[in-house]
């Protein structure tokens, strides 16, 4: 075995990503890594990698023990790892990027040897097939090419295992043949390979062997040709779901929003979809499908490259997220911390922030309204504080949630858009903001939830729309819904291009 | 399983509450200080030449904290209360009447306010480097303008009413000062723009997701800044009785100090006006004291310097480590 992975747990702060995880891979494989978001993927790769350090568990290399500190041990011992967070340098050449911290020197060490650099670079991307000029700035390239500038980086340092996290998400199709004929090249050179896709033709296309993660547990590996799309969609689901399921009569409810054709280069593709008054619209979709960006767009944060949108029958072109306010359209983000909330400041003070136009009186307001308003808002979500003058950042997450909610009803909104509203919030909390989110729509707003965890989808939503690769690829009632079927939607390729 | 709710450690605590306490301490100390050293400190009179000596100061800081919360900074303050006092003193030597030339220097320091936020947002460029520019133009047109020459102003009425005059027993600069104060507590307190400060400070972009018009608030914050600094340039330009380039040396620093001492937070969010006031004030009172004792003059800025650094050790303590 070249890299085996065993019995690994990793807890972070409020969450076990990994409970007993196992990976195993040989020499001249390539093995795919599948699982759906947040199933403990990326986590286990970055241990392998040396990024991070395990609770518990034990790593081997050519069956000798190791352990890494970091990164740069990981790369020593061979394993070299293409993550999809870009790594690539903007300001440095193509040569630069591809020899950083190997670059050739001249009069021991105290001069760059820019012609032999940039030589040996070249030889490397010709030899590799990549079609690129080694003096180039990076930062002039495209995502597609930086990422194969460290595709190219790895090979270079004739590594032993390379992990390729999502390698395809941002190549064009010629990009992508030049990859595989790679990943042909260092198989038959030996070289392990893993690979982490949501691309189930590529899977099959590609790979020797498959391991499937769920909540960060081991649930099998497989030789491919034993395995089909059906049964590796078993694997990757399998949690409890509700068994009441909401199903309103969609067609006797008012259209709130619609849009056609909606698209924005490169995320959102030409989106059909009809948002109806008092419905819970649930959005699936994997990670980079392109649902949060479409709720974007919604929203008016940014603006659309093609298609339209009306909301109840009148065009809707919002130009920035005001404009948008101004109709009555509100956007929960899935970023509580970074973009939701404004921690340092009190709860009365993020719950009116939106509002605070409506609170004044001649221009002026008394903090006492302020004050009366977010008791008001508090009390009816269920806000678990001593008073509106706590500051956010002291509330749990599940407190937090109900205050970024509290400040998006009280502008009272028609149409609300909620981008993972139960994100690091504890079961208990969960089930309070599942029945907030039905009384909102049963109170006559338009509601549309994107969530990664799909039980909680069919819980809370009258019909569920998936998102793959920018486009509907489905919209299912609830009632109908099963976790295979979403997944199924959600690893659609007939809509890629 | 519930995050556990953040508790302050209680060193934190404790530098949180010296922090909002050093102002107020301070103040006393000094005032007890210099009432037992000096015999001419703790008197009525000089108490009134206290106030009507800082009030340029005072305002100056008003507008520094609006500028602070914001997360941003104005260092071409010291230059242009003196390109503006050149401006007033050279335009009433002309001939010009004094509300006229009072008005003209409020409208040019409105619009340098606003230059300094419309290049600092809409440019994207640090407030730092942009006020840093506009302080080296300043100075370059007040020395330009004068010949490096200071140009002393005979304007009686001008120089008994922003200096001299008393109201219902009190001094005019007292007055303004009193003025600006209400004024800016009521925008940053109880207006709608001012209340949305706070989250601009805090978080930039989420408050851009509620809704909150940031770039144009930053662009207001700098302008009524250019405005306070213009009046500010009025009442320096009465009390030294002409306009001179280079006249606010330590102004800008001493405005800094008095809103940094006040407990803000220099990444924004934060700031109170009124322990800015107890800032400036401590401030005047060494500035003050300090000459009623004889202290070189130098030797005053050793002792700003360390309770500014002190003041941020304590910011800095209290507010933590953030993860």
């Amino acid at each position: 075995m070249l890299l085996a992975l065993s019995d690994i747990t990793k807890r972070f702060p409020g969450v076990l990503a990994l409970d007993g995880a196992r990976f195993d891979l040989r020499a001249g494989e390539v093995h795919a890594f599948m699982g759906e978001n947040g199933a403990g993927k990326s986590t286990l790769m970055k241990i392998a990698s040396g990024l991070f350090a395990p609770d518990h568990g034990a790593i081997s290399l050519d069956g000798e023990p190791v352990s890494f500190a970091n990164p740069a041990e990981a790369k020593l011992a061979g394993i070299h790892t293409v993550f999809q967070e870009l790594t690539v340098l903007p300001n440095r050449s193509v040569a630069e990027n591809l020899l950083i911290g190997r670059e050739p020197v001249r009069a021991g060490g105290l001069w760059l040897d820019r012609k032999a650099m940039i030589a040996e670079a070249q030889s490397i991307l010709d030899r590799l097939g990549i079609d690129l000029d080694a003096r180039v700035q990076a930062g002039g390239l495209s995502t597609g090419q930086r990422q194969m500038v460290e595709i190219a980086r790895a090979c270079a340092q004739s590594p032993k295992v390379l992990i390729l996290d999502e390698p395809t998400s941002s190549l064009g199709r010629a990009e992508e043949e030049l990859l595989f004929s790679l990943i042909a090249q260092l198989k038959a050179e030996e070289v392990g390979i893993v690979y982490i896709t949501h691309r189930m033709s590529e899977v099959f296309a590609l790979s020797d062997r498959i391991t499937v993660l769920r909540d960060g547990r081991f649930i099998l590996t497989g030789e491919t040709k034993n395995l089909d799309r059906p049964a590796l969609i078993r694997a990757m689901v399998g949690r409890d779901v509700a068994e009441d399921r909401h199903g309103l009569d969609i067609d006797a409810l008012p259209v709130a929003m619609e849009t056609q054709g909606l698209a924005r280069d490169p995320a959102v593709r030409g989106v059909d979809l009809t948002l109806h008054a008092g419905e819970v619209l649930g959005v699936a979709g994997l990670m980079g499908s392109g649902r949060t960006e479409l709720a974007r767009l919604l929203a008016g944060i940014d603006q659309p490259t093609g298609g339209t949108m009306t909301l109840f029958g009148e065009d809707y072109r919002p130009h920035d997220i005001r404009a948008a306010l101004g109709r009555g359209v509100a956007y929960v983000s899935e970023d509580r911390k970074g973009l939701g909330l404004i921690l340092p400041l009190t709860i009365g003070d993020n719950i009116a922030l939106p509002s605070l136009d409506r609170l004044a009186e001649r221009g002026l307001i008394a903090p006492r309204r302020i004050r009366d308003f977010a008791r008001d808002w508090m009390q009816r979500l269920g806000v678990k504080a001593k008073d509106s003058a706590v500051a956010v950042e002291t509330l749990s997450g599940g407190n937090q949630q109900k205050v970024s909610l509290a400040k998006w009803l009280a502008i009272q909104p028609r149409v609300i858009l909620l981008d993972e509203p139960t994100r690091g919030v504890d079961v208990g909390a969960k089930a309070e903001i599942y029945k907030l989110i039905r009384q909102i729509a049963a109170d006559g707003a338009a509601v549309l939830a994107i969530s990664s965890e799909l039980p909680e989808l069919i819980q809370i939503s009258d019909r569920i729309a998936v998102v793959a690769h920018g486009r509907i690829s489905g919209v299912v009632p609830a009632a109908e819904a099963t976790e295979e079927g979403l997944l199924d939607l959600a690893f659609d390729e007939g809509t890629a291009a | 399983m519930s995050v556990a709710a953040e508790t302050p450690s209680g060193g934190r605590r404790f530098a949180a509450l010296a922090r909002d306490a050093l102002p107020y301490a301070g103040l006393a100390a000094v005032i007890l200080l210099f009432s037992l050293s000096s015999e001419f400190f703790f008197n009525t009179r000089n108490f009134e030449r206290l106030v009507t000596d800082s009030a340029t100061l005072m305002l100056v800081a008003f507008g520094m904290t609006l500028v602070i919360l914001l997360g941003e900074i104005d260092l071409s303050v010291g230059a242009v209360v003196a390109l503006l006092a050149v401006i007033l003193a050279q335009v009433m030597d002309a001939g010009v009447s004094w509300p006229v030339a009072v008005l003209a220097v409020l409208i040019i320091g409105f619009g340098i306010g606003l230059l300094n936020g419309a290049i600092t947002v809409l440019g994207d460029i640090p407030s730092f480097i942009v006020t840093l520019g506009m302080m080296a133009v300043a100075t370059g047109l007040s020395y330009v303008f004068t010949g490096s020459i200071s140009v002393a102003i005979m304007n009686e009425p001008f120089l008994i009413l922003f200096y001299d005059a008393r109201f219902l027993g009190l001094p005019v600069p007292l007055w303004i000062t009193g003025a600006a104060f209400t004024a800016t507590l009521l925008f940053m307190i109880r207006s709608v723009p001012g209340r949305e400060l706070f989250a601009v400070g805090a978080n930039p972009a989420a408050a851009r997701l509620s809704g909150v018009p940031v770039k144009r608030r930053k662009i207001t914050v700098f302008a009524i800044m250019g405005a306070l600094v213009a009046m500010a340039a009025v009442l320096s330009a009465a009390r030294l009785g002409s306009g001179a380039p280079a006249s606010a040396p330590a102004l800008t620093l001493d405005a800094i100090a008095a809103v940094i001492i006040g407990g803000a937070s220099l990444f924004g969010g934060r700031a109170s006006l009124v322990r800015t006031l107890m800032g400036a004030a401590l401030i005047a009172v060494l500035n003050n004291g300090m000459v009623l004792l004889n202290v070189n003059i130098d030797a005053q800025y050793i002792v700003k310097g360390v309770i500014i650094l002190l003041a941020v050790v304590l910011e800095r303590l209290a507010s933590g480590a953030r993860p």
